[in-house]
């Protein structure tokens, strides 16, 4: 053993995390172990953690994803089927086990006690070379044919910003591209990097709420948990969004707040960090981008449409909720500026609900409308509204699109609660941080 | 002063490198690796005018060549870029024109590189290039420079106000009208429009936007 | 003759780029306060190093071979260039060009070539679009840059950056030219696509021009983008700190010191901000950053000749 793969062995673990169907916040657990580094793209990966239920139609999508990753790598499945092609896959199950079985995978394949996982797919382009022409190049003049499945440039389309027509640039990202929705599959053209069409031609996987918002939906529940959970989710989704803003560090300290959420938690000093750094001033699209008009954000519902000025919530409706002085936080804009905002304001409230509640021992009064963090869920429950995305994101810049896809909760509510089992980690969190 | 072994050598390697570079850039079928491939030829004869010891023209060359090809190669991306530039296209056009053409010039810059009478000054020991260029930029020429400097720098804004949608009074394809001088009168600073002519309003704002 | 023409400047470019990037890796782990990561802070990043250097280095289909392979190497190519150019003593000069100022200058804009390549050659999109966000901002730090550092020759009248140094004698450019070292930063956040300015190996483009990279050429341009970083505050200090100038200590420990702080300043600001929006930034670049620099250069010409 050379002392360089012994040297390796003591690296982080990089992990490529392909996010399935019904699964917990997975990446949010594994951010935060030592030991464990996520990356964004499966080339910089040395693991694959496949994690939640894969449908059929994205078994395909995956295979590809696994043989991106350099040699040597191995891949780690939890709560899910291995491709049969694998001959000794790991299978975690227990996702407090997981950090700890990632560290030790990429251990052993760096000491040589594992050998690299084979190629499951024939290393050809995806497309056949179809260029025509004397040189192969194009058709007529410089340009027609599709060579490896591109077409040449032939773009008569209207550029959308000042005018200046630029060659179309046509592509597939995700399913399991990690700064969109687990399981959303989009075909984008770009013009520079100004996007002309977004078309959603896979819909991301149900999302899930924590347990608890199932369990209100049954029998009245303590307001003080309910509320921490919502609290938690928000900042989950924050943690994702300030990745992709390019600040980690605040991603972290978003997620450190999550994991040690109580009634007495204080976002206040995060809110102050985030305006002093210029969050707002310089990092997310400028006030007037991302708009959803109000029946969009009506549709949608839940925190985005409260962030456009709709005072719609179901707690309003609870007599518990009331007792405590509730009332629905909005912002008028409706842009990708204020849905963030929203968070925090949102984050805010559910904290200082949580107090006042866990004094008096409330518990909610109302088990047929419960608001989820995704959105009301009474007689419906959120449905799947990524095609919404075509009519927001196009005229958006590529930074802005994403920072305001990462605003938007597109996934439908996935109804049936996950495995109370799923992750124990959850109920010690919520009996530590509660008085 | 007779230049040292070590300064041939580099001539030598710096002149193949600038005419096969120059060369490959006619063999590629990539606008992008084509204009690379023509500044790495610029950056050979910038290193054989810093031999030469016009160093700074030399070291500027490295400057104003990387900047001009990028802003080409990147105009290039932008307009082609299917995918990313790298699908072959054909770079040459008018073979035959081109070969006379390039055959002829090569003729007469080699003829009067060989048959010219270049006169034979060596310079001054304390001559500074830097010093000279300075005193031509900035003294006889100054005019000439200037005027060109500003010309160009009118003609950069022009192109950009003449190729922007956004106008003064509005975008361009939506018919950029100014205001009127009392609300909702006709347009100010503008001549009276026949009946015919406004008629093709939609034409005559399409017009604006080319 | 060739001992201190040629090897001396080559010793000293790459051990400066070798020991500082490792430098830049610790210190940057080390900022991340309250951090996940595992491990000693000065042992991790060798063992990154070495986790890559077993690592396989993929290819994608039909990339542009040439500049794939070379790109990275490339860049750190002219980052140790940059560091040969940084007078440590006034004698000891790695390689000291009559121009070399503007050979430094001719640097960043080669690097903004280097770094398209990187992007273009992948024939990947989201390496694609970070190649050339980074060149269409490239343009505007560029011009600031120029501005910024036209402002700090004329004192010494001499494009030498030794004689730039030697004009610090009495005052140091960072007090007589306030505007220089804060725009000469921002620049050096922005040619370094480091922290805030990181536009071209972003995480909405899951870090851009090097989505495809793995294996020893990762290593190469992470190398290359750390020693490039370190090359820019041995610049700054030289350029707007006096260089090798202070009391007491020899001048290379001097030197050394400022560097360092500037490298300190340029990680922390790295670590506060949020990426900037890419139109912002340009506004930001075109409208605030390039007139000041215009004013900065007024500033430095009005300064010059009420001094001389």
């Amino acid at each position: 053993m050379s002392w360089q793969r012994r040297l390796a062995a003591r690296a982080p673990a990089a992990v490529f995390l392909a996010e399935a169907a019904r699964i917990g916040p997975v990446r949010e657990t594994l951010a935060l172990v030592p030991g464990i580094r996520l990356v964004d793209t499966p080339r910089h990966a040395s693991v694959l953690l496949v994690a939640g239920v894969i449908p059929t139609g994205w078994r395909d999508d995956l295979r590809r994803i696994h043989d991106q990753l350099p040699a040597p790598f191995a891949s780690v499945w939890c709560r899910c089927e291995p491709f049969e092609a694998l001959r000794n896959p790991i299978r975690i199950d227990v996702v407090e086990a997981l950090p700890q079985g990632v560290v030790e995978t990429h251990r052993e394949l760096m000491l040589g006690k594992r050998d690299s996982a084979p190629r499951l797919l024939p290393d050809e382009p995806p497309n056949p070379w179809e260029g025509l022409g004397d040189d192969g190049h194009g058709g007529e003049g410089m340009m027609g044919g599709t060579p490896y499945g591109r077409p040449m440039a032939m773009n008569m389309q209207d550029d959308r910003r000042d005018g200046l027509t630029l060659d179309t640039l046509t592509f597939r990202l995700g399913p399991f591209h990690s700064a969109l929705p687990p399981g959303l599959q989009a075909e984008v053209s770009l013009q520079g990097d100004l996007v002309q069409a977004w078309t959603v031609t896979r819909k991301p996987f149900a999302g899930v709420v924590e347990p608890i918002f199932h369990a209100a939906r049954q029998s009245s529940v303590p307001i003080a948990e309910l509320e921490l959970a919502r609290a938690r989710h928000h900042l989950h989704r924050l943690y994702r969004g300030l990745w992709l803003a390019g600040w980690p560090t605040m991603a972290e300290r978003a997620l450190r707040l999550a994991e040690k959420l109580g009634p007495n938690s204080d976002v206040a000093g995060l809110r102050r960090e985030l305006e002093r750094g210029g969050l707002w001033r310089l990092a997310l699209p400028e006030p007037g981008r991302g708009v959803l008009d109000e029946a969009q954000a009506r549709q949608l519902g839940g925190p985005a449409a409260r962030a456009a000025g709709i005072d719609a919530d179901l707690r309003s409706e609870d007599a518990s909720y009331r007792r405590l002085g509730f009332a629905p936080t909005c912002r008028e804009a409706g842009d990708t500026a204020a849905r963030w905002r929203q968070w925090l304001d949102e984050i805010e409230q559910s904290l200082s609900l949580a107090g006042r509640a866990a004094r008096y021992d409330l518990k909610t009064a109302e088990t047929a409308a419960v608001e989820t963090p995704r959105g009301p869920w009474a007689e419906g429950f959120p449905h799947d509204m990524s095609d919404l995305l075509g009519e927001v994101l196009p005229e958006l810049e590529w930074g802005e699109a994403l920072l305001t896809l990462a605003s938007l909760d597109v996934a439908a509510l996935d109804p049936l609660p996950l495995a109370n089992d799923w992750r124990t980690g959850f109920a010690e969190a919520k009996r530590e941080g509660s008085p | 002063m007779t230049p040292s072994l070590a300064t041939h050598i580099a001539f030598v390697v710096l002149a193949a490198l600038a005419v096969l570079s120059g060369w490959r850039v006619f063999c590629t079928d990539s606008m992008v690796r084509a204009s690379f491939f023509l500044l790495l030829s610029f950056i050979a004869v910038g290193g054989i005018m810093i031999l030469l010891t016009a160093e700074y023209l030399g070291v500027a060359m490295f400057f104003m060549m990387a900047v001009e090809m990028m802003v080409m190669a990147l105009f290039m991306v932008m307009f082609m870029m299917n995918p990313a530039g790298l699908n072959p296209m054909k770079m040459v056009h008018q073979e035959r024109v081109a070969i006379v053409a390039g055959v002829a010039v090569f003729g007469v810059l080699s003829a009067v590189a060989v048959l010219g009478d270049f006169p034979d000054m060596p310079l001054p020991a304390e001559h500074a290039p830097v010093i000279s260029l300075g005193r031509e930029l900035l003294g006889d020429s100054m005019l000439v420079f200037e005027t060109a400097g500003v010309v160009l720098l009118t003609t950069m804004v022009g192109v950009v106000v003449l190729s922007s949608r956004r106008g003064r009074y509005g975008r361009a394809d939506e018919g950029s009208v100014p205001p009127g001088l009392e609300p909702g009168g006709e347009p100010a600073g503008r001549p009276k429009e026949s009946e015919e002519e406004k008629g093709e309003e939609g034409g005559h704002a399409h017009q604006h936007h080319h | 003759m060739i001992l201190d023409q040629l090897i001396l400047p080559w010793l000293l470019a790459w051990l400066m780029a070798g020991l500082g990037a490792y430098l830049v890796a610790v210190l940057d782990r080390w900022m991340a306060t309250g951090s996940t990561q595992a491990g000693s802070v000065w042992l991790a990043p060798l063992a990154s190093a070495a986790w890559l250097l077993t690592q396989q280095a993929t290819t994608t289909e039909a990339p542009d071979a040439g500049a794939w392979r070379l790109a990275p190497a490339l860049y750190l190519a002219l980052a140790a260039t940059g560091l040969a150019l940084v007078p440590w003593s006034p004698t000891l000069v790695g390689v000291d060009l009559a121009t070399s100022l503007v050979l430094w200058g001719s640097l960043e804009a080669l690097a903004t070539v280097v770094i398209f390549l990187h992007g273009w050659s992948a024939n990947s999109h989201l390496a694609l679009i970070g190649a050339y966000r980074y060149v269409a901002l490239g343009i505007s730090y560029l011009l600031v840059s120029m501005f910024v550092l036209i402002g700090v020759a004329l004192p010494a009248e001499s494009l030498r950056w030794t004689e730039v140094v030697a004009a610090q004698e009495s005052l140091w450019h960072v007090v007589s030219q306030p505007l220089g070292l804060p725009l000469f930063l921002v620049v050096g956040l922005g040619l370094t696509f480091w922290g805030p300015l990181d536009l071209a190996d972003s995480t909405d483009l899951s870090t851009g021009t090097a989505v495809e990279r793995s294996g020893p050429p990762r290593l190469v341009w992470a190398l290359a983008r750390a020693a490039m970083l370190v090359a820019f505050s041995a610049i700054a200090a030289t350029a707007f700190l006096g260089g090798w100038m202070g009391p007491w200590l020899p001048g290379p420990a001097w030197l050394l010191l400022k560097s360092l702080a500037v490298l300190v300043v340029l990680l922390w600001l790295g670590r506060r901000l949020p990426r900037l929006a890419p139109e912002r930034c340009l506004t930001l670049m075109w409208v605030v950053l390039l007139p000041l620099s215009f004013v900065d250069l007024i500033w430095a010409g009005a300064v010059a000749l009420w001094m001389a």
